[in-house]
């Protein structure tokens, strides 16, 4: 355990001295991590120049919950999204013997070997944007409240996790895989949205399958949901959310187990 | 020419090897129209408005149908990154010394690419359309065919030009993937992919328009939708053509500067 916190470190470290090597490409990463915020702005405000509610979601509710969801993707991206997406391309090219022969846990290796610092530039984008909604909501927001959602912030970024993890380890069966990426984009563009435009459609199902089998509709609506839209907050869905995200990082690591076992070890 | 001709066979071939990978993205790229739907229902109940950026419910939903099938048509994914990553890590040298140009060996490459989509995505797209027929405007007009298939064809070649003009900045600048993601998200926006181009205020509409992007998603999507006259028609056929034409010279007049400054590194 000591040891693995050592790697970590180590890992943090070399992350930020490759990040320092090469400056300019962090600034126009940064650049570019806003650029996109700026635009999903444009686009919520465009919504909500032509309408008053979406799914009983307001403007500034609106924009927390885009705040949340910023937050939740730039953490994920900083500290699993390269790492997580150069696993499908191991395991292709049969790089992953080199992991698998070193003497630590090769799911811990996999998982945090990279440190993208320049995805971090959102967090606080995305903070600031939950600031700026509660300030124009005006509703108070207690401590309590506060720990919550920094909570199942955390819980969120860990189902993401155990959802890529499982994801990017398929590639063992489906063997060239190009779209962890893909599958990224797909997934966030499905979660940042209010968890309630799904009930209408297929009976519920989808917003069942969303919420309870695949949790990403939780993801960013709960907390967003706990902090400024008391009256939907669903107090037990707050132990669903960390049960869940338990159970995703469990079956994480035996599906690693279970894809080890058919894993092909090519290369050339 | 018979090379390109092989070329072409070639990528066909390679393309058929990895099926599984092939569904599994064709069903993941229809996930965002089930957002799209739940989103759009859920905008236009929470208003008044019958119309919003002057089209209905139905001709929305209908929008972000026919994006996917103009984005068929246009998006070039990995293409940009591609030729940067030849010039950066000196690949280019093998098409130099051989007798085929970069350009046209990827434009067969690329067309042998959406031919092999087309077949294999014609069901899924089929289901995905028949199950949305509600929403649809019904086919066009006989003599809109034309100028539709040809924005659409068009689309295909404004794709492929602006990507290959993206992919060059390499020879000037040493790391791009970065620039690579600002052209992503501006290319998203700005062809209308994320909402229809008709919904921003009237100034930025004016210049948005104008932009390459918009005649590569936003304006052969209107045409399909039944939103334009037999003269909007031939007009945006024009502009297609124009960019390309424009394009065209940009990447011929880059692609020979560039290879001028190219240094080969490598081993």
């Amino acid at each position: 355990m000591i040891r693995h916190l050592r790697i970590g470190m180590l890992f943090a470290r070399n992350g930020l001295v490759r990040e320092l090597s090469f400056r300019t490409n962090f600034i126009v990463t940064v650049i570019s991590e806003m650029l996109w915020l700026a635009m999903m702005l444009i686009f919520v405000e465009i919504i909500f120049a032509n309408t008053r509610s979406v799914s009983g979601w307001n403007n500034y509710q609106y924009l927390f919950l885009l705040g949340t969801h910023f937050l939740i993707s730039s953490l994920f991206e900083t500290f699993f999204f390269s790492n997580l997406q150069r696993l499908s391309e191991l395991i292709r090219t049969g790089g992953l013997d080199f992991v698998l022969l070193k003497p630590a846990q090769p799911q811990f290796l996999l998982s945090f070997e990279r440190v993208d610092y320049a995805a971090l530039a959102n967090a606080p984008l995305g903070v600031f944007l939950c600031g700026f909604a509660v300030y124009r909501l005006g509703s108070p927001v207690s401590v309590v409240d506060v720990l919550l959602f920094a909570v199942l912030v955390i819980s969120g970024v860990l189902t993401l996790y155990g959802l890529m993890f499982i994801f990017s380890t398929s590639s063992v069966w489906l063997i060239r895989q190009t779209s962890a990426s893909h599958f990224w984009f797909y997934l966030t563009s499905c979660a940042r949205y209010p968890a309630e435009i799904y009930q209408p459609l297929v009976r519920g199902v989808l917003w069942f399958v969303l919420t309870f089998v695949i949790p990403v509709l939780i993801v960013a609506n709960l907390p967003a949901n706990a902090v400024v839209r008391g009256g939907a907050f669903q107090p037990w869905l707050v132990g669903y959310a960390l049960a869940a995200a338990v159970i995703i990082l469990a079956v994480s690591a035996v599906v690693f187990r279970w894809a080890l076992r058919s894993y092909r070890s090519a290369s050339s | 020419m018979r090379k390109y001709w092989w070329v072409f066979k070639i990528a066909l071939a390679d393309r058929f090897v990895y099926r599984a990978d092939f569904f599994l993205s064709t069903f993941l790229r229809f996930t965002p129209i089930i957002t799209t739907i739940a989103l759009w229902s859920a905008v236009y109940a929470g208003g008044d408005r019958k119309l919003i950026g002057n089209l209905t419910y139905g001709d929305m939903v209908s929008y972000y149908l026919i994006v996917m099938i103009a984005r068929a048509f246009g998006s070039m994914p990995g293409l940009a990154g591609g030729l940067a990553h030849d010039i950066r890590e000196g690949e280019l040298r093998k098409f130099i010394i051989q007798p085929v140009n970069y350009v046209i060996y990827h434009l067969h490459l690329r067309m042998a690419h959406k031919s092999v989509y087309f077949v294999m995505a014609t069901i899924p797209y089929a289901i995905v359309f028949w199950w949305c027929r509600g929403y649809l405007p019904g086919w066009p007009a006989l003599v809109q065919w034309l100028p539709c298939l040809l924005s659409l064809v068009f689309a295909f070649f404004l794709g492929f030009l602006i990507n290959m003009a993206m992919g060059l900045l390499s020879f000037w600048f040493l790391e791009v993937t970065s620039f690579m993601f600002i052209f992503m998200v501006s290319q998203y926006f700005l062809s209308g992919h994320q909402f229809p181009l008709t919904m921003l205020p009237a100034g930025l509409r004016e210049v948005v328009t104008y932009l390459p992007f918009a005649y590569e998603t936003f304006y052969p999507v209107m045409l399909l939708l039944g939103k334009c006259d037999q003269a909007e028609a031939w007009r945006i056929i024009l502009g297609q053509a124009i960019w390309i034409s424009l394009l065209a010279g940009v990447v011929a007049v880059g692609w020979r500067r560039g290879l001028r400054r190219y240094a080969a590194y490598g081993g």
